[in-house]
């Protein structure tokens, strides 16, 4: 039997408020008895005793003892009655219904003075118990008084019967007040049981439970309320449930679509955490280096590949904001780009730390062939080329030098016209030829030139330079034209130049080329060369007074092959590529070359050249247009 | 005696070269060919050359291998060297020195360079 804890409380309370109740009950009405015994049993003694105090008045007064004995005898017979005695106004006993004899404590009785009112007293007997004692005056006590001891020991019998009668059925009631409190109480914990079972498995999610409960009281209320609100948890929990599914679903969908994406690029793919351990990699990358995805994932990247990798790894470690590249061996004799950038979360603070980087590598092998093969055709080019041109401009020098140190030689200025003339068209077709033979040499040269600075295949000599060296060397080496033409060279250079990074012999050329062309199209008046700086470069002027350039022609001039004059009357001088290589060498070196020209007067060829140039930008320069031999 | 070895693949190179250098044999050199490396390595092993003209781009063996070659043994690096290079070719001049060549012409040639070097070489005045 299952007694609910609700029982158990109440338990108490019923035991508590039933004993304090059956105490207060059984002390009250054993009193109450108590009391109406002893009243009932006063009220009986008095009349008693009035009663034989009245009868007996004659029987006293004739001295009839024995008639008084009857009389008392017969008393004793009524219920209570314990003893009756009699005594003479001198408070002899006259006679007496004790047995064997009179007691002690009866003997000792005085009288009371006040001879008309009953008197009554409790009564102790030594070995026979609590008596009341009811004393009546016969005759107002002139004849004596009758004694009738009701006896107190019945009353306290009947009073303890009356009570123990009372307690029984006090208990069965508490018996039975507390099995009904049981069943009462358990009526209502029963329900409030199912209704906890039910919380229960709510509270486990398990909403197909349901609870029978249909009374009309606050419980079935509670119910009722409990079933709907798991109603409503259950519905908020599908919603939820479906939500929460929905968004598995497409973040799955994401994941998947970007696995994807990863997965099928062409380029290879490498994550790494902040200390270069490798977390992520794509199939791309796996092929490309032929590792397998397990080998890779975990380790530090240090311990796999190349150092050069790690150190791009680093790179991005302090500077999470900034890429950069590297080129890096792959397997089976593959070349590869490696392009990294830091990974950083999308904080505002200040200190915001790289979470890792990312590394994308590119197979750049076929790239590379395709540059090696540019660079070999560059170079097979101006070989094959000039072997022949070699042979043609060389056996024609042996032929002029043949034809005029052992064959003209025998023809003196006195043989005829014809021959002389022979002779002539002769060493001068001779001439052509080897002058154009020149030309196309120079052509060859400038057009290989081009072609390299275009392609980006020139090795820049970087280094720090001054103009003015500059300046020197390019007017030593065209002084033979200065000197052909009879034309003046002027020099301006500005104070306090500073010094420019660039390739030197490069400039050279750029400034050999100005100047030749200055002297080709001056005939007379003189070429200056004016040098001056501006807030951030060098400005280079060649001036000449030569026959100027068109507006027309000004646009074409550094373009390739364009040159300026009249092809009609004109044998072509130069390649048509000077402007534009000087054009391609200026640009490197991040300066603008342009010209100012007048026709008749002369041009202005000017060339800058910025000197806030930083070192990093000009490496940079040099490892992109470097060949790649390591 | 004097001698001059000519190592190129190109007949015709090879047949310049022998014109431009005719004016000394008429002083007594005496002219040697060899159209590839090995062939130009044995020829210096057996004549002793004082001068090569030696090819860049060659078959087998081009010019810088054997110019290693022999700068590097003993006996043949007393040679004087003057290597033919295409012009333009910025590396080749570096090479070239750096190899231990003693001089370099460039394609096309220029004839009177030529004849000035090996007169000074061989001592010798043409005129």
């Amino acid at each position: 039997m299952i007694v609910s804890k609700l029982f158990k409380k109440t338990l108490f309370i019923i035991i508590v408020l039933f004993g304090v109740i059956a105490f207060t009950i059984a002390v009250s009405s054993g009193w109450n008895l108590y009391n109406d015994l002893i009243q009932e049993y006063k009220s009986k003694g008095t009349s008693i005793a009035k009663s034989i105090a009245g009868s007996s008045v004659e029987t006293l007064l004739n001295r009839d003892a024995s008639t008084v004995q009857a009389m008392i005898d017969q008393f004793l017979e009524i219920i209570g009655v314990s003893y009756v005695f009699v005594v003479d106004a001198q408070g002899e006993i006259i006679s007496h219904t004790f047995v064997p004899s009179v007691p002690d404590e009866i003997m000792n009785i005085k009288e009371e003075k006040t001879k008309s009112v009953t008197r009554i007293q409790d009564l102790r007997l030594e070995g026979k118990g609590d008596f009341i004692d009811i004393s009546a005056p016969i005759l107002e006590g002139a004849i004596g008084f009758v004694h009738v001891g009701m006896d107190k020991g019945i009353i306290m019998s009947q009073m303890q019967s009356a009570m123990i009668r009372q307690l029984y059925l006090l208990l069965i009631i508490f018996l039975l007040s507390i099995s009904m409190a049981y069943i009462f109480v358990n009526k209502i914990s029963q329900p409030l049981n199912k209704l906890t079972e039910y919380s229960k498995k709510l509270a486990a999610h398990d909403f197909s439970s349901a609870v029978d409960i249909r009374s009309n009281d606050e419980i079935g209320l509670l119910a009722t309320t409990m079933k709907s609100m798991a109603t409503d948890l259950h519905e908020v929990f599908d919603r939820y449930e479906q939500a929460i599914n929905d968004a598995i679903v497409e973040l799955q969908n994401t994941l998947a679509y970007l696995t994807a994406v990863i997965d099928n690029m062409a380029d290879g793919l490498l994550v790494t955490d902040i200390d270069g351990t490798i977390t992520h990699v794509n199939p791309a990358l796996s092929s490309m280096f032929a590792l397998r995805e397990t080998d890779m994932i975990g380790k530090n990247c240090k311990d796999i590949f190349d150092p050069l990798l790690a150190e791009l790894v680093e790179k991005t470690r302090k500077f999470t904001n900034e890429i950069f590249t590297t080129e890096i061996g792959l397997a089976g004799n593959r070349v590869g780009k490696a392009v990294t950038t830091g990974i950083h979360k999308d904080t505002f603070q200040s200190d915001d730390k790289g979470v890792g980087s990312v590394i994308l590598v590119r197979d750049i092998t076929s790239e590379k062939e395709v540059d090696r093969m540019k660079t070999d055709f560059i170079s097979t080019v101006s070989h094959e080329l000039r072997t022949p041109l070699t042979s043609v401009r060389g056996f024609t020098e042996i032929i002029k030098k043949k034809l005029e140190e052992d064959i003209f030689s025998q023809f003196d200025t006195n043989s005829d016209r014809k021959t002389v003339t022979a002779i002539k068209r002769v060493k001068d077709n001779l001439e052509i030829i080897l002058s154009e033979g020149e030309r196309l040499t120079e052509l060859i040269n400038d057009v290989l030139d081009i072609s390299k600075l275009e392609a980006g295949k020139v090795e820049w000599k970087m280094g720090k330079i001054h103009i003015s060296d500059i300046i020197d060397r390019a007017l030593s080496a065209t002084s033979a034209l200065f000197e052909q033409k009879k034309l003046e060279f002027i020099k301006v250079i500005e104070e306090g130049l500073p010094e420019i990074i660039g390739d030197k012999d490069r400039l050279i050329q750029v400034v050999i080329n100005l100047l030749s062309n200055s002297v080709k199209f001056t005939d007379k008046g003189f070429v200056t060369c004016r040098v001056k700086r501006t807030a951030h470069e060098v400005l280079v002027s060649i001036i000449d007074t030569g026959i100027g350039i068109s507006d027309a022609d000004k646009m074409k001039v550094f373009e390739k092959f364009r040159q300026a004059g009249d092809t009609l009357t004109e044998k072509p001088t130069g390649t048509g590529l000077g402007l534009s290589i000087c054009r391609q060498i200026v640009e490197f070196h991040s300066g603008k070359i342009w010209v100012d020209s007048e026709l008749g007067k002369g041009s202005i060829f000017t060339f800058s050249l910025p000197f806030s140039v930083t070192e990093d930008v000009t490496l940079e320069k040099t490892y992109i247009h470097s060949p790649s031999e390591q | 005696m004097p001698k001059i070895l000519i190592v190129d693949d190109d007949f015709l190179i090879r047949n310049l070269l022998k014109q431009i250098l005719e004016p000394f044999e008429e002083k007594g050199v005496k002219l040697f060919v060899a159209d590839n490396g090995i062939v130009a390595i044995d020829k210096v092993k057996s004549e002793n050359p004082d001068i090569i003209f030696l090819d860049v781009m060659m078959p087998k063996m081009n010019g810088f291998e054997v110019c290693n070659i022999l700068k590097n043994d003993l006996e043949m690096k007393k040679t004087y060297i003057i290597m033919l290079t295409a012009k333009g070719q910025e590396l080749d001049k570096q090479k070239a020195v750096g190899m231990g060549a003693d001089f370099y012409i460039t394609k096309p040639f220029n004839i009177n360079e030529i004849i000035r070097k090996v007169s000074e070489v061989l001592n010798i005045n043409l005129s």
